[in-house]
């Protein structure tokens, strides 16, 4: 039953996409897709907190078809390579190679970024000591 | 409660996956040798491993972390875990259980 539950986490992943990057974009402008930047920001701070604390040396055990919901299921589905590629392509079909250039390196080092900062936020809490 | 010297490992290698009656494996293992008044049980998650299937199971690869290995280890005397033994036996359907001599230095604190 496994995959049940990563189509229920994906489908509720995908619609938090569709809803948050939308709302970005509507905010910040669609001269620059930070919609797609945004989820996939968020997605790896998730995915980097939740892998740290239910890994093997992590505080909570939890069951593996929960792991599996929320970082195969909701964060794939939250989070888009795909957008980002195309994205990228139409930047550069525009000419617009400095903001293809941008997205490229911001994408990159933020998602990065992300997905260590969830990682020590997990790790702190890991180490947590009478919680 | 103490453990004679001359005592014995039980190590019970498992899947987290593995279920007996709708609770974790590892889990209902350890609830039955404390219901067996053994003298205790450690569970351990590993990072990285493969059984019989020859399937590997890392937490490295996300796709492949949904099954991490599960080590239940637990020392007693030789009679009291040979004892459990044929409670184990309809608990486990797939996994590796073995024995080892185990010289048992201390047990807890002095007092009792």
């Amino acid at each position: 039953m496994t995959w049940l539950w990563i189509a229920l986490g994906s489908a509720i992943g995908g619609v938090g996409r569709y809803w948050a990057s939308g709302l970005v974009a509507e905010r910040v402008g669609a001269a620059f897709p930070w919609g797609t930047i945004t989820v996939n920001v968020v997605g790896s701070f998730i995915i980097g907190f939740l892998a740290t604390l239910t890994g093997p040396d992590g505080r909570l055990l939890v069951h593996p078809d929960a792991r599996q919901f929320l970082m195969l299921g909701i964060c794939g589905g939250f989070t888009t390579f795909s957008s980002f590629s195309l994205q990228t392509l139409t930047l550069l079909r525009d000419g617009e190679w400095l903001l293809a250039a941008a997205n490229i390196a911001l994408s990159v080092a933020a998602c990065l970024a992300a997905v260590v900062l969830g990682h020590v936020a997990a790790a702190a809490l890991n180490q947590l000591r009478g919680a | 409660m103490q453990i004679p010297r001359e005592a014995v490992l039980l190590r019970i290698f498992i899947g987290e996956r593995d279920r007996h009656h709708g609770r974790p494996l590892y889990e209902a293992i350890v609830l039955k040798a404390r219901e067996a008044g053994l003298a205790g049980a450690t569970v351990l998650r590993g990072v990285l491993g493969y059984g019989r299937s020859s399937r590997i199971h890392t937490a490295k690869i996300l796709r492949l972390s949904d099954d991490l290995p599960m080590v239940v280890e637990i020392v007693d005397s030789d009679a009291r875990i040979r004892a459990f033994l044929p409670e184990l036996d309809g608990m486990i359907d797939s996994g590796l259980v073995t024995l080892e001599r185990a010289e048992v230095l201390r047990y807890g604190t002095d007092e009792s």
